[in-house]
């Protein structure tokens, strides 16, 4: 099933065998809004503490934060697209990331439970998260910005799927 | 059917006395180091006296409203007088059952029934207390039950009890002297003297008041450092490790005994841990990773819950090891060192890291002072995941981590970042396969799966009874010699 040979680049391994689906594009903006969000509370709390004491350091510290911010914002757009999902015969695949890369394996026959959640940031774009749980703690899979329909069939076939190959561990 | 439904039981009638001992002795010494001077003698055997009146009231009532039954497959418990509490524990689920003795139990003739089941954070039911013949019993019939046999077939195996109690084989005992010597070279224990010292040198220069309360401190410092790595030697004392019809057992203890049971297929991985100061003598610890032991509170009783061997040379671990893991040869597992460019991540743990797998086990080796060698089944894979920093990327090198369900991983550290990638898919295939021959197999592999059958014939023997009666008596499409959950015969 697997080429080993196929030249293998980390964001994209067997390119050649696997179908990778990407996550929603608006997951960018959900990511970019929660950004935003953080920003606007240490800019602000900045400034504050800026005019209050009248230390420049807080100044500085606000700009620093909204430069950093900025750049983050724009790497959100690699990193929301970095992620990637596959569902093979046997087993589902997840990668994401950019500094760290991770790619999980999940064989359908170990999961535990599939859950689906979506806060209400992602709710008003229309997205959910959908976790695999398996009785290993750190095999957790999660796939976020799921459009709402797509989520709840991956959800479902999972579910079914685990149902046919449950066992043991 | 009505063999089925075992009446509800009660515990030892000695409990509520053998609880309340516990907590009147705690209760009595925290009053008396502080209120014995105030209170007077009559005063304070008056409290002492209402405290053991209110505590043994309060133990007899809690003895009288739990009880414990199985039905069909299930055990359940049941406790509490005004919050009513009943536990049903799947004994499918069931990953070891352990027998423990703490000293008053041993002066008393009673033990501890505890059983580990997966999913719970500590043990899940703990059966204190029951008399020993009678915790002996239990742990057999819900081993059986677990494993698949039905009730009838449990009152079968009971005819059967004397045959199983002669087909226990012993596979190694451990030398007391060694675990006494690789105690004393362990950090812990080297560290007594300094701690003693640290304890003792400010009394010396300021000496505490003779006091009541000056004396109990000093006393208790002590312990404190002192009872840590007795409790550990005690706990390893007399190590035995033998293999019957219901699976792996372990006993130990000088003080408190405790007598583990793994039932076969239960096993997630092993550790061969081999630390600094053991390395001239050629010893190494082995723990054993069964899910279920994870959160276990022995953890902080000096053994850990999972302790296969607390020492051995490297030939008796190898030999253990492939009595626990289906004839698994350690020393046969190709061990692939990482690149060497790996250097510029980890210079100095480089040398010993090492991965590699055969078609039973994954086995990853790390460590710079202490080495570790980590060995899981594939059947016991749960996923594969490869992890790649930044620094990694750079370097093309990935970890690759192999998850089980117990707490020890084997991870394949600064792998060359393409053979990691091949390696993750491959292993996804591998543990694939090897999960449906094992649970296709039930029929056609007659003891291959058992641990310790091939040497031996005559645990074989009796295990092979026990399946058959299983396999008769059963109607599910379950015939899985994982002695799980039940399992869908379409799974291809």
């Amino acid at each position: 099933m697997t080429d080993v040979a196929s030249p293998v680049d980390p964001l994209q391994p067997w390119p050649l065998t696997v179908d990778w689906r990407p996550v929603s594009s608006r997951l960018i903006v959900v990511e970019q809004i929660r950004l935003a969000g953080v920003i606007v509370v240490f800019a602000v709390a900045g400034v504050l503490l800026w005019t209050w004491f009248d230390a420049w350091q807080f100044l500085a510290g606000a700009i620093a934060v909204v430069v950093l911010g900025a750049v983050r914002a724009v790497l959100i757009v690699r990193s929301v697209r970095s992620w990637g999902y596959a569902e093979r015969a046997e087993d589902l695949l997840v990668k994401h990331g950019l500094m760290v890369r991770r790619l999980s394996i999940v064989p359908y026959a170990r999961m535990q439970f599939v859950d689906v959640s979506a806060g209400p940031l992602e709710r008003a774009f229309g997205l959910a998260t959908v976790g695999l749980h398996t009785a290993a703690a750190a095999s957790d899979a999660q796939i976020p910005g799921l459009p709402g329909p797509e989520a709840a069939r991956l959800r479902d076939r999972l579910a079914a799927l685990g149902e046919t190959r449950e066992e043991g561990l | 059917m009505s063999v089925d439904l075992v009446a509800r039981r009660r515990l030892h009638p000695l409990t509520p006395l053998l609880k309340g001992a516990k907590s009147i002795a705690i209760a009595v010494a925290a009053i008396s180091w502080q209120g014995y001077a105030q209170l007077g003698f009559e005063r304070w055997v008056a409290l002492v006296a209402g405290i053991l009146v209110i505590t043994l009231i309060l133990a007899v009532v809690s003895w009288l409203v739990t009880g414990f039954q199985t039905v069909g497959r299930e055990l359940r418990v049941t406790e509490g007088l005004i919050w009513r509490r009943t536990r049903s524990i799947p004994l499918e689920r069931v990953q070891a059952i352990d027998v423990n003795r703490p000293v008053l139990a041993r002066l008393t003739g009673v033990a501890e029934l505890r059983i580990e089941v997966i999913g719970a954070r500590k043990t899940e039911a703990p059966l204190a207390f029951l008399s020993v013949a009678e915790a002996g019993d239990l742990r057999r019939r819900l081993l059986a039950l677990a494993r698949g046999a039905s009730a009838d077939a449990v009152v079968a195996a009971d005819e059967n009890a004397t045959v199983e109690a002669a087909a226990e084989v012993p596979v190694h005992t451990v030398d007391n002297r060694h675990v006494l010597i690789a105690n004393l070279l362990s950090p812990p224990v080297l560290f007594v003297p300094m701690a003693l010292l640290a304890t003792i040198t400010p009394m010396a220069y300021d000496p505490p008041a003779w006091s009541v309360i000056g004396v109990a401190s000093a006393a208790t410092a002590l312990i404190g450092v002192v009872l840590p790595p007795l409790r550990r030697i005690f706990a390893q004392w007399h190590f035995r490790i033998a293999i019957d019809a219901t699976g792996l057992r372990l006993r130990h203890g000088l003080l408190e005994t405790r007598s583990q049971t793994v039932p076969p297929l239960r096993v997630q991985a092993v550790q061969v841990t081999s630390p600094l100061l053991w390395r001239p003598l050629g010893w190494v610890r082995t723990k054993l990773d069964v899910a279920g032991y994870g959160g276990n509170d022995a953890a902080s009783q000096g053994v850990r819950g999972s302790v296969l061997l607390p020492v051995a040379d490297w030939a008796t671990t190898r030999a253990v090891i492939a009595r626990v893991l289906d004839g698994v040869d350690i020393d046969a597992v190709p061990l692939h060192p990482v690149p060497n460019r790996a250097r510029f991540v980890s210079p100095l743990a480089r040398r010993r890291r090492a991965f590699g797998r055969t078609d039973a086990v994954v086995a990853a080796r790390d460590g710079w002072l202490t080495v570790r060698l980590v060995v899981a089944k594939l059947t016991r894979v749960q996923s594969v995941r490869v992890v790649q920093g930044p620094v990694q990327r750079l370097l093309r090198l990935a970890d690759l981590h192999v998850d089980t369900a117990g707490g020890l991983h084997a991870v394949g550290r600064d792998r060359d970042a393409l053979a990691a990638y091949g390696l993750a898919g491959e292993l996804a295939e591998v543990s694939r396969a090897a999960r449906l021959a094992e649970t296709g197999s039930a029929a056609a592999s007659g003891s291959a799966a058992v641990p310790g059958s091939a040497a031996a014939p005559g645990p074989a023997a009796a295990v092979d009874l026990v399946r058959h009666q299983r396999s008769a008596s059963e109607h599910s499409p379950k015939a899985s010699p994982t002695y799980t959950q039940p399992t869908s015969t379409s799974i291809m």
